[in-house]
């Protein structure tokens, strides 16, 4: 039943994501005009570069479905990323011949079929870049695929799409949300790793104590983001009426003090679970030889336990860093700042292209993390460890 | 049989786990009440608002259940049919895909689901029920991939040698042999759904982060303090639901 050959990827996958940009494209808008930025707009359908899109992905579905030669997977690949820069460049001159000879405040946004046809290429270049190199290919894809679009963007090809007309708009506030998110996820992953190391050693060593605190990180873990921070939001400004003192360390009840509390409290359980297994995983033989050795608990820990538990540990720590980028958004609500603000001040306006600018950068952030701690322990990226 | 023996077990400790959240589920549902969190509110200094009446509190309560089991019914019945399907002979090609895929909607968190479905549907429970899909979806996958590969392959081949089509492989031998962890999995989902589902009254779903988000908003804590409290006691109850009923079927198997 569990096959003894490598996985491949699906025969039929690549032919399924041709047709689903070749549909999208055909009978989905392509980009909608609107009079202003908060407005839905009316759709408009793909023109000639669309078309061939389509046709590039078919002919890169073509040959991926035909027999595995590694040439033709490499092909496929400039094909694929062919199909991505037509869909790109098409999208920017179609909005810039739209935009064209209307009023200021009228905005081209890509419309549905555009954002599946994305999707779909995207996928098509990663199965191509999966056949083509069958270990990193995942990330060279997401590689590429960033490279060509940042190219693009650079050589204003996409200046006239409404997102890269709302960046343009909003540059300055969302490098500083962007730089505050880092931030608000560094502070709490830091602040997480400070308590789950303590806690981690008491797990090792049981007793009463190892499991009153287990129970709470597992309580933790059932509330609701929400209502924890805003508990901590009513706790603090509790605490700081009784000790106004605290206030003058930097306390706040409002802004980033909640949100890294918060969003510490949540990492609490796979740090400590990572940090755990990761030492007592090692070899009970390999603890003994050190131990004769003559080497002491601290040198035993530091020179045998974590080096030999790295793998899943930083395994661990990956888990727990995605979490924190996407946990950190909620700090939006409470005051901290950072993309969740520029989300949520989008979602009171309705403004499509602002909560794009704000959840955009989440998504890559929490992939990047991901991807480059992945790296890191050697494993693949289609998600071995997790 | 020793492996049903560890399940049922597993089962019955189950049991003996649902009294802690049940307790603090009922305390914090206790605080949740207008009057008994007004006067903790006062006591602790902060200036009390317009509380939530019990009543609303109890029709927020029913609303946000039904979109969590909603949202549960979707990623439990998804992500069960795609682990079967990716531990099928049929299926294993799709395996790394599906992972991919998975990881990728996990690296979306619920509250960025919703704030980019809002604008496609709307206002109310869609972004919701996509959220709470798309974030239980790679739990139950894993879980229940994980399960049926601790299957031995004897016992499969021994079914297969006793005649059972592979339908019957699977219902009769695979699965109930993986039970417990697939439970277990779908356990975890369910009290994420329950806690997930607040999110969505950012995009306007009537949940019991209603009153949490219109607290921060208005700056008024009783009411956030209400719905923060009404929230995590759901949460706390669901799982002591799912912890007793697991027992109750484990005493039934044992009979």
């Amino acid at each position: 039943m569990t096959p003894s050959v490598p996985v491949r990827p699906a025969a039929w996958l690549p032919t399924a994501l041709a047709a689903l940009a070749v549909a999208s494209l055909a009978g989905l808008p392509f980009l909608t005009l609107a009079p202003n930025r908060l407005v839905p707009g009316s759709p408009v359908g793909c023109g000639l570069s669309g078309a061939a899109a389509g046709m590039l992905a078919v002919a890169a579905a073509w040959l991926l479905a035909g027999p595995g030669r590694p040439g033709r997977a490499g092909i496929a690949l400039a094909v694929s990323l062919a199909a991505w820069g037509a869909l790109l460049l098409g999208a920017g001159r179609a909005a810039a011949d739209l935009v064209a000879g209307q009023p200021p405040a009228a905005r081209a946004a890509l419309g549905s079929g555009a954002w599946l046809a994305g999707l779909a290429l995207a996928g098509l270049v990663a199965e191509s870049a999966r056949a083509a190199l069958p270990r990193r290919g995942g990330f060279v894809a997401v590689l590429l695929l960033v490279g060509l679009s940042t190219l693009a963007g650079l050589a204003d090809f996409l200046d006239a799409l409404s997102l890269a007309v709302e960046y343009r708009a909003r540059a300055a506030s969302i490098g500083t949300a962007f730089v505050q998110h880092l931030g608000l996820a560094g502070a709490s992953l830091a602040l997480a790793l400070v308590v789950a190391g303590p806690l981690a050693l008491l797990h090792l060593r049981g007793g009463p104590a190892s499991r009153l605190a287990d129970g709470l990180l597992n309580g933790i873990q059932v509330v609701p983001a929400l209502a924890l921070f805003a508990a901590l939001v009513a706790g603090l400004s509790a605490l700081l009426a009784l000790v106004p003192a605290l206030r003058s360390v930097g306390l706040a009840a409002i802004g980033p003090t909640p949100a890294v509390i918060g969003t510490a409290a949540y990492l609490g359980l796979p740090l400590v679970r990572g940090l755990a297994a990761g030492l007592a995983g090692v070899d009970p033989d390999v603890l003994a030889a050190a131990r004769a050795m003559g080497l002491t608990p601290r040198q035993v820990l530091l020179r045998v336990r974590l080096p030999l538990g790295a793998p899943v540990l930083i395994g661990a720590l990956r888990v727990a860093a995605v979490q924190s980028i996407g946990l950190a958004t909620l700090g939006g609500l409470v005051g901290a700042g950072g993309l969740g603000a520029v989300v949520f001040e989008g979602m009171a306006q309705f403004a499509q292209d602002l909560i794009l600018l704000g959840a955009l950068p989440v998504i890559g952030l929490a992939l990047a993390v991901d991807a480059g701690l992945a790296l890191l322990t050697g494993a693949r990226i289609a998600g071995e460890t997790a | 049989m020793i492996r049903d023996g560890m399940i049922r077990d597993g089962m019955t400790r189950a049991g003996r786990g649902a009294l802690a959240p049940l307790l603090l589920g009922l305390a914090l549902a206790v605080l949740s009440l207008p009057e008994v969190a007004g006067f903790v509110v006062r006591i602790l200094g902060l200036q009390a608002g317009t509380p939530v009446p019990a009543g609303r509190l109890a029709w927020l309560a029913r609303q946000h259940l039904v979109l969590a089991l909603a949202g549960f019914a979707l990623a439990g019945g998804a992500g069960l049919a795609l682990g079967i399907l990716a531990t099928r002979a049929a299926g294993a090609s799709l395996r790394a895909t599906l992972d991919t895929l998975a990881a990728a909607a996990q690296a979306a968190p619920p509250v960025v689901i919703v704030a980019l479905a809002l604008p496609v549907l709307g206002f109310g429970a869609p972004p919701i029920l996509l959220a709470l899909a798309a974030y239980g979806l790679m739990p139950v996958m894993r879980g229940t991939v994980g399960a049926l590969a601790t299957v031995p392959d004897d016992v499969r081949r021994a079914a297969t040698a006793l005649g059972l089509t592979p339908a019957q492989t699977l219902l009769r031998v695979e699965l109930p042999l993986a039970a417990g962890p697939i439970l277990e999995a779908l356990r975890v989902v369910l009290v994420l759904a329950v806690a997930t589902a607040a999110i969505g009254a950012l995009a306007g779903a009537q949940t019991l982060g209603t009153p949490i988000v219109v607290g921060l908003q208005n700056q008024n804590t009783l009411a956030l303090v209400q719905g923060a409290a009404a929230a995590a006691a759901l949460a706390f109850l669901a799982d002591a639901a799912w912890l007793a009923a697991a027992a109750g079927v484990g005493r039934l198997l044992r009979r």
